[in-house]
């Protein structure tokens, strides 16, 4: 039997909700939780905080002649400092599937669904409310990655540039790790499989050390590695200069080069894992009996 | 409520009879899993506006199943579902609005305080700006949880969560509420103060439909009961008319030898008296259940007497629901065991 859940119905008890307020209701839930549980918060930050302090401390020297090969008169700060804040973007997006499990877990998810707020709005709410905490936790790392040294050609604009392309980036993460947890509805299972991920896509794509300065498998991995994409656009808006290594693209001019195919690969990546995810998720919130 | 609805809930009424003034009106609803679990087949159900219900069964029985689809969580595989005038499946949203629901397993956002779980809730059913403030003082009162407005719910003990999880089925006063199991795993005290609330709310004009797996508590809360078996309703009616159909009195014997029960037994079955009776063993002796089983219970005990069976002990008493359970569903209710439907 069909369940027309999302069909146009009139209100009746409910004196004011719409989909924009059913969405802002669970965008302060998600938020007002976040600053409870503020461990998550600053976890989440530590890792990539510790990456950017030791790679400059340790591989500074090293890897800053590997980077002026490609890009003279540059610090390994300035370079690294987009890969973490794609870092950030990873690793906060990876606890989004943790939230919905422990929703499922203790019945809040059932409750969401047994309450009249419209679906996609209970979970664009969420997304935005996790987007919002992204954009909070790129930001830290540009004001500290700009007390370490590092410098962005493209002043505040391309700050925000860098914010945005992080968040447009987290989108797809986000979905798959949505994904993840309503497949295995189990938290250790969720953030084991998205932290396994989380190396290997960071390690095999740009975000260390130039295209050019890795091995050939290396640089194929990258080539298809969705981090490249993130970190080349988010560098480029750094830089003020295209570059994007894995795709020559040359319509746009200058900077531009460099971000709008990153931007547009992000794009479409977003769109495949969200539909993925919405797929999941409306399949778990069906009354259908199984 | 009712001044509300659409021209076409009027006409979807009229064209199926009268159901303005129920809560609940199920007619053969059955909920098959995909599997070919036949977890409920054919239950019609009728509560008024206003009563308070209750759905009792053995776990497994189809209770949770039942309730999930009254509230839209399952679809029903067959049957129609009408919950305060609304199609279940036609119209899940409207249906929802209009009910308040409170899980078998305690449902609260831990990571909130009190208050802030009853303001979602508000803000979740549309609760207008301006009675939320109200509202949320009244329902901390109701379930006396105002000294910890401010704590988060993860630092409650499970009664509390349970009391903050039934205010927040409450916060748009639904006119009828589903309650699977409110009090299980609570301790007597924690008990007794959710049934005064529920109680309460009744008195006020909510309709309950209520599961437990306490029988006392269906005793002294609800007005009507129906009893699922298997998927199927097995009995129904008022306590009292339950009682009644256990047939009479019943007498317990209590015997110092196991080994004397069938004995027993098959004297109090040839007893003229009992002759309509019903004689079972109990783990103690013997029960008999028999509209004059205070009439002629001594001259049982004679009889006992005479064939040489000791009788430690005796008592005559009106039938509680323990033995309305009993008799229609062969077992006792289990308490202690895990809930797993």
């Amino acid at each position: 039997m069909s369940t027309p859940a999302d069909q146009p119905e009139r209100d009746f008890t409910r004196a004011r909700n719409s989909f924009l307020g059913d969405a802002w209701v669970n965008f302060k839930r998600w938020n007002l939780k976040a600053v409870r549980n503020p461990f998550v918060l600053v976890v989440s930050l530590v890792q990539p905080i510790i990456f950017l302090v030791l790679f400059t401390e340790v591989f500074g020297n090293v890897a800053g002649s590997a980077v002026n090969q490609g890009i003279p008169g540059i610090s390994y700060e300035t370079y690294l400092v987009p890969a973490i804040t794609i870092q950030v973007a990873l690793a906060a997006a990876i606890t989004s599937g943790i939230g919905l499990v422990n929703d499922i877990e203790n019945g809040m998810f059932e409750k969401v669904l047994v309450s009249p707020m419209n679906r996609t709005a209970v979970f664009l709410g969420k997304t935005a409310a996790e987007m919002f905490r992204i954009a909070i936790q790129i930001s830290i790392i540009l004001g500290l990655g700009v007390v370490l040294g590092a410098d962005v050609t493209t002043g505040l604009a391309g700050a925000v540039g860098i914010v945005a392309v992080g968040m447009l980036f987290s989108l797809w993460f986000l979905a798959l790790s949505n994904s993840l947890a309503v497949i295995t509805r189990d938290q250790e299972s969720t953030i084991i499989a998205a932290n396994l991920l989380q190396f290997p896509l960071l390690f095999l794509s740009t975000a260390f050390l130039p295209l050019d300065s890795l091995p050939d498998w290396v640089q194929t991995f990258a080539t298809y590695n969705p981090v490249t994409y993130g970190v080349d656009a988010a560098r480029s808006l750094m830089l003020d200069r295209d570059v994007m290594t894995v795709l020559d693209v040359n319509a746009f001019g200058g900077t531009l080069d460099g971000v709008i195919p990153g931007v547009l690969v992000l794009l479409a990546l977003d769109v495949v894992l969200g539909a993925v995810a919405v797929f999941l998720l409306s399949r778990a919130s069906s009354s259908k009996a199984r | 409520m009712h001044s509300q609805e659409t021209a076409s809930d009027r006409a979807d009424e009229a064209s199926t009879g009268d159901t303005a003034s129920a809560a609940v009106d199920a007619v053969d609803l059955t909920l098959t899993y995909a599997d070919g679990t036949e977890a409920v087949r054919g239950v019609d159900l009728h509560v008024p506006e206003g009563e308070f219900f209750g759905f009792l069964g053995p776990n497994g029985a189809g209770k949770t199943t039942t309730i999930k689809v009254l509230a839209t969580l399952l679809a029903p595989t067959g049957g129609t579902v009408r919950v305060n005038g609304f199609d279940v499946t036609e119209r899940p949203r409207a249906v929802r609005s209009t009910i308040g629901y409170m899980a078998q397993e305690t449902s609260v956002d831990e990571e909130l305080t009190a208050a802030e779980n009853i303001s979602f809730a508000c803000e979740a059913y549309g609760v207008p700006r301006s009675e939320r403030g109200d509202r949320i003082d009244y329902l901390l009162d109701l379930v006396d949880l105002e000294e910890e407005a401010d704590k988060e719910a993860g630092e409650f003990s499970g009664g509390m969560k349970k009391r903050l999880d039934a205010a927040t089925a409450l916060v748009h006063e639904p006119p009828l509420v589903f309650l699977d199991e409110p009090t299980t795993g609570l301790d007597p005290k924690a008990r007794n103060r959710l049934w005064e609330y529920f109680q309460r709310i009744n008195d006020e004009g909510t309709t309950i439909f209520l599961t437990t797996q306490y029988l006392e508590e269906a005793d002294q809360l609800c007005e009507e009961l129906a009893v699922i078996l298997d998927g199927a309703i097995e009995a129904r009616g008022s306590p009292a008319d339950l009682k009644r159909e256990v047939g009479g009195e019943i007498l317990d014997v209590e015997l110092d030898d196991d080994g004397a029960r069938e004995r027993a037994a098959a004297i109090a079955r040839d007893f003229d008296a009992f002759a309509d009776a019903t004689v079972a063993e109990s783990p103690d002796g013997i029960t008999v259940t028999s509209p004059v089983a205070r009439q002629y219970g001594t001259d049982l005990l004679v009889a006992l007497r005479d064939a040489e069976l000791t009788v430690t002990g005796f008592n005559v008493r009106a039938p509680t629901l323990d033995d309305v359970f009993l008799a229609i569903t062969g077992e006792e209710l289990d308490r202690d065991s895990e809930v797993a439907e």
